[in-house]
């Protein structure tokens, strides 16, 4: 499947939260924990305000942090989505730890962040929350249909909305959602450039680094081992004079 | 801490009912409960079963499509075909599986056994419960007259307990909150202006409409589906939108302006708007000969209210009045005035309806395109039965009594609210048959029938319910949840949710008029019953057989579908909708032929019937009391995910908004010495107090208004999410201002203090 995205356009949310819902009903997402959190910012002195209500929720980075940090690649990338095999999760925390955005959670000893819908996707179907927005804020498409379908309504929402922009186009490598901003990022409480924070990066080089130590030294003491045994069963051959045993059944044995 | 030996036996009795009572709670309330996994992968299409619903999380009826797996439903989503949700559900309409697998939910039929209020209860078998329903209710009939027993019905399955049960019993006093609570003033308004109401489903045009002009309407927050769908669509499509409210709400956050307006002048600015359309000759003029009378009385009328008349009164500037008035001319007949919902304001509210009407119709955009369409409803007959005993008064949303004419049925006494003494016209209102629970005046009511509706989060002044539920010789709750009224019940009998039951269909006025159908998805939760069940096996114990010729529920929806060549073979293979075509718009309506039903046959700018009756022909403006020094006028609204007091429950709803909070703007806060997240308790002008509530200063509100959430502040319930949390608006509104054209309670004249919780 091509490389897919989802639109949030902030300028269509009315706040109403059926996403929310939507997601915890689909996902049978157990009490207490939910994947979709809606801001209300509101700035200004009354009465010149301005407002949006701004989702806080996993927006699939491309280089995603989290996917670098996962010890037992829980988290993997697919078709433009962060996506999440809930039995391989061990609850380590390092997703929630390295998020540039602060999503992800560690609930009931696992992960606890939007796995995608592609499941559905793939069925056919919209995810859960595109599917019932009633304000139709939301769309789940090719990355690159999402991109230009936000540039044609950026460009049509400058008249009510001067600061409109498009976020996601390129943080964080392109981001799996892209949103409609109405205000700049840094008023709605989104970072305007996220990093990749220093341990994703120690831990995106560190890991092959050691991992390449680790092999290298399994097979040092590898060798060290069958030098060391040979010469072990030399002497005893020599004390005993018993069969040498074979390197196949020696591999066996371990 | 020791552990006494008593109070060892006492935790572990408490765990062991604890454990009973979930260990009673069924299979598919324990996996709900219990679920942990992620459902990732979702099921396979072949393991689903897809049942067809109308939703009851609010009363907009959106249509759904139920997917049960196993006999447990796992989702809900819009139903495509239904034209109110077209595939798309708010959050309430999502969280109808938590609604259903809601472990507080109502179990057993229950007996009183000790004091009123104080739920004491023992279980008892449907029969005995039913049978000793019926015989109080024959009692009382045949002692006292049908009309010592008032009905109060709400939610979708309020057909069977508010219109068909209780005409067929033969009482005249059946109140809905949707009246005299909510919509009445409206539709009295509509009645006497335009010969029709407004209906359930306000029939504006958002579709074509480019200029929006919204009051005190909560779009958004008030979350109906299909509203929310076609405003994100209007805006979308570049229609301008002016936001008139004393607070910053969620319409207002998408507005191109915001007027902060006083509360309680809206009338004023209305006829500012009028004044500046007639002098300015903004107004449509071929429309207003073609289809209205009374302009010339009005064209007068409106001389002396100018925009700086208004101003002072408003306390909006009068440039900018002026300049929305010219922007909606320069957009009509595709710009529109909605007349928003729950219109009880300050008891005013027809004639302030009334002016809103006349506004629209200055713009000529009733049945034009961008405007309001004309909505029809489909032609179903009623399953034959005996002519019930009293016409029917009471009415939904939308129904209301022509002109200023109150149904009389000879040989029936009058109904006991005080319509043609306290109020001229309209439905019979609920808030208004407490009255006759106590004094006996004009006639006492003595017993209570009541469905669905939270007595002590609907209707003011709570003090006075619970003084007539103290002298009331028998009540009859039906219910789902354990909601804090049912402790003053004697009996209580246990509904099904509206996704374990078939229901009455939902016939629908719309701009396409459609039928929808209610069909079960599973079987109901053990010892709960359908509606439509419970009111029959009432019925046939009251000797009112013949209502109830019909043996099931299915015989008795094939027998209506039939009157249009339906069945419910053929509506659940049409996917559970029906529709046929409408005539929206003026040009479907042929020579002589008019949408507009008044004595005239035309809009009625001025009101004969008002005149003959004592009222204004023509809305003016009078000033509200202004709350007293250290006070605020206590304003009240929704959350996008709660409906009225029933949702607060809600496992999944009450997880994502749990409780209420007091808007109060930031300044005035900061005067108080108070900041967002302090706890205060509210007092009312009658010195009745809220529980703790938590602040929230904001900049979104005027200093002279507060703000609460609604339904919230539930005390003496059962539930155990919703009990306690946040404050109840309703529990502060002890007084209310009676609208004397339509008895509409206008709520938003009390006020309130915050004292800071020690």
């Amino acid at each position: 499947m091509a490389r897919l995205a989802m639109l949030i356009d902030l300028s269509r949310c009315l706040g109403c939260q059926a996403c929310v819902i939507a997601c915890k009903a689909g996902r049978e997402i157990p009490p207490g924990e939910r994947w979709i959190e809606i801001r209300e910012v509101v700035v200004g002195r009354f009465p010149e305000l301005r407002g949006a209500f701004v989702p806080h929720r996993c927006f699939h980075c491309a280089e995603a942090a989290c996917v670098q940090v996962c010890p037992t690649r829980a988290l993997y990338k697919k078709d433009g989505f962060t996506v999440v095999d809930f039995e391989r999760c061990t609850g380590c925390g390092y997703c929630a730890e390295v998020c540039p955005f602060g999503v992800p959670r560690i609930m009931d000893g696992r992960v606890s962040k939007c796995a995608s819908c592609l499941d559905l996707v793939q069925m056919g179907w919209e995810p859960w929350c595109v599917q019932t927005c009633p304000a139709g804020a939301l769309q789940c498409g090719p990355r690159e249909e999402i991109l230009t379908e936000a540039r044609t309504r950026v460009a049509a929402l400058r008249d009510r909305y001067p600061n409109a922009q498009i976020y996601g186009e390129t943080q964080m490598g392109g981001l799996g959602v892209i949103l409609i901003l109405t205000e700049p990022p840094e008023v709605l409480g989104l970072p305007p450039q996220p990093q990749m924070p220093p341990l994703a990066l120690w831990k995106g080089g560190a890991q092959p680094l050691s991992l390449g130590a680790l092999v290298l030294s399994v097979i040092t003491s590898g060798i060290a081992f069958f030098i060391a045994r040979r010469r072990h069963l030399e002497e005893n051959g020599a004390r005993k004079g018993s069969e040498p045993i074979t390197p196949a059944s020696e591999t066996r044995k371990e | 801490m020791t552990l006494t030996r008593r109070e060892f036996l006492r935790r572990l009795g408490a765990f062991a009912g604890a454990w009973a009572g979930l260990s009673q709670l069924g299979e598919p309330v324990l996996r709900f409960l219990r679920a942990r996994q992620i459902r990732w992968p979702w099921y396979r299409p072949e393991e689903i079963r897809v049942t067809y619903n109308y939703c009851d999380m609010c009363m907009w009826r959106c249509g759904m499509r139920v997917y049960s797996v196993n006999g447990r439903v796992v989702k809900v989503e819009g139903n495509p075909k239904d034209p109110k949700s077209r595939g798309r559900l708010c959050g309430r309409g999502q969280a109808a599986v938590a609604h259903l697998y809601d472990p507080d939910r109502l179990r057993k039929p229950l007996i009183r056994t000790g004091e009123r209020g104080t739920w004491s209860f023992r279980e008892a078998t449907w029969e005995e419960a039913l049978d000793r329903a019926a015989e109080a209710l024959a009692r009382l009939r045949d002692q006292y007259g049908p009309e010592s027993v008032a009905w109060f019905a709400h939610t979708t399955g309020d057909f069977w307990f508010g219109d068909y049960l209780p005409l067929a019993f033969g009482s005249p006093n059946v109140g809905k909150p949707s009246t005299g609570l909510c919509l009445t003033p409206r539709e009295i308004a509509a009645q006497i202006t335009f010969g029709r109401g407004v209906g359930g489903h306000e029939p504006v045009d958002w579709e074509n409409t480019r200029y929006i002009v919204l009051i005190g309407n909560h779009i958004g927050e008030n979350a109906h589906n299909t509203v929310m769908q076609d405003f994100a669509r209007a805006l979308a499509r570049g229609a301008k939108l002016v936001v008139v409210d004393p607070r910053y709400s969620t319409a207002a956050m998408k507005a191109h302006r915001w007027l902060p307006i006083k509360p309680g002048t809206d009338t004023a600015l209305l006829l500012a708007w009028m004044n500046v359309l007639i002098t300015e000759g903004l107004y449509d003029r071929e429309y207003i000969e073609k289809y209205t009378i009374g302009f010339e009385r009005l064209a007068e009328h409106i001389q002396p209210f100018t925009p700086e008349w208004a101003a002072p009164i408003t306390e909006l500037p009068a440039e900018v009045i002026r300049e929305v008035a010219r922007e909606m001319a320069a957009h009509r007949p595709r710009a529109v005035v909605p007349p928003g919902r729950h219109v009880v304001w300050y008891g005013n509210d027809t004639q302030r309806m009334r002016a809103l009407f006349i506004l629209n119709v200055l713009l000529g955009n009733i049945g034009r395109p961008g405007g309001f369409y004309i909505p029809r409803a489909p032609a179903l007959d009623p399953y034959p039965h005996p002519p019930f005993p009293v016409e029917v008064a009471a009415g939904g949303c939308g129904a209301a009594a022509a002109g200023l004419k109150i149904p009389d049925t000879p040989g029936h006494p009058p109904r006991a609210d005080g319509v043609g003494s306290k109020f001229a016209t309209g439905p019979v209102v609920i808030q208004e048959l407490i009255e006759p629970m106590i004094t006996g005046q004009p006639y006492p009511i003595r017993g209570l029938v009541v469905y669905g509706v939270n007595l002590f989060h609907s209707i003011p002044n709570v003090p006075r319910t619970i003084e007539a539920l103290k002298r009331l010789e028998f009540v009859l709750a039906i219910d789902v949840l354990p909601q804090e009224h049912l402790a003053w019940a004697d009996i209580i009998l246990p509904e099904a949710t509206f996704l374990e039951r078939y229901d009455e269909l939902w016939v629908a006025s719309h701009r396409t008029p459609y039928i929808a159908l209610r069909e079960p998805a599973v079987e109901p939760l053990p010892d709960t019953r359908p509606g439509w069940w419970i009111a029959r096996e009432l019925g046939m114990r009251l000797g009112l057989a013949d209502y109830f010729a019909w043996s099931d529920i299915e015989e008795y929806l094939n027998t209506r579908l039939m009157s249009v060549g339906l069945s419910l073979e053929k509506l659940r293979e049409a996917e559970g909708i029906f529709t046929w075509s409408g005539k929206p718009y003026l040009e479907d309506y042929g020579e002589g032929e008019t949408p507009f039903p008044t004595p005239s046959g035309k809009i009625e700018i001025y009101s004969e019937a008002l005149a003959r009756a004592g009222f204004d022909p023509l809305p003016v403006y009078e000033p509200v009391e202004e709350p007293p020094p250290g006070y605020f006028r206590l304003l009240y609204g929704r959350h996008p995910l709660h409906t009225f007091g029933k949702t607060q429950n809600n496992p999944w709803l009450a997880e994502v908004y749990p409780e209420n909070e007091v808007w109060i703007n930031e300044e005035a806060a900061a005067a108080l010495g108070l900041k967002t997240g302090d706890r205060v308790i509210l007092e009312n002008q009658d010195g009745v107090r809220s529980g703790p509530v938590r602040v929230r200063a904001t900049p979104r509100i005027r200093k002279d208004a507060v703000y609460l959430v609604h339904g919230f502040g539930h005390r003496g319930s059962r539930l155990s999410r919703a009990e306690g949390r946040g404050a109840s608006d309703n529990m502060l509104i002890t007084r209310y201002r009676l609208d004397p054209i339509s008895g509409g309670a206008g709520m938003r004249v009390n006020f309130v203090r915050l004292i800071r919780e020690v």
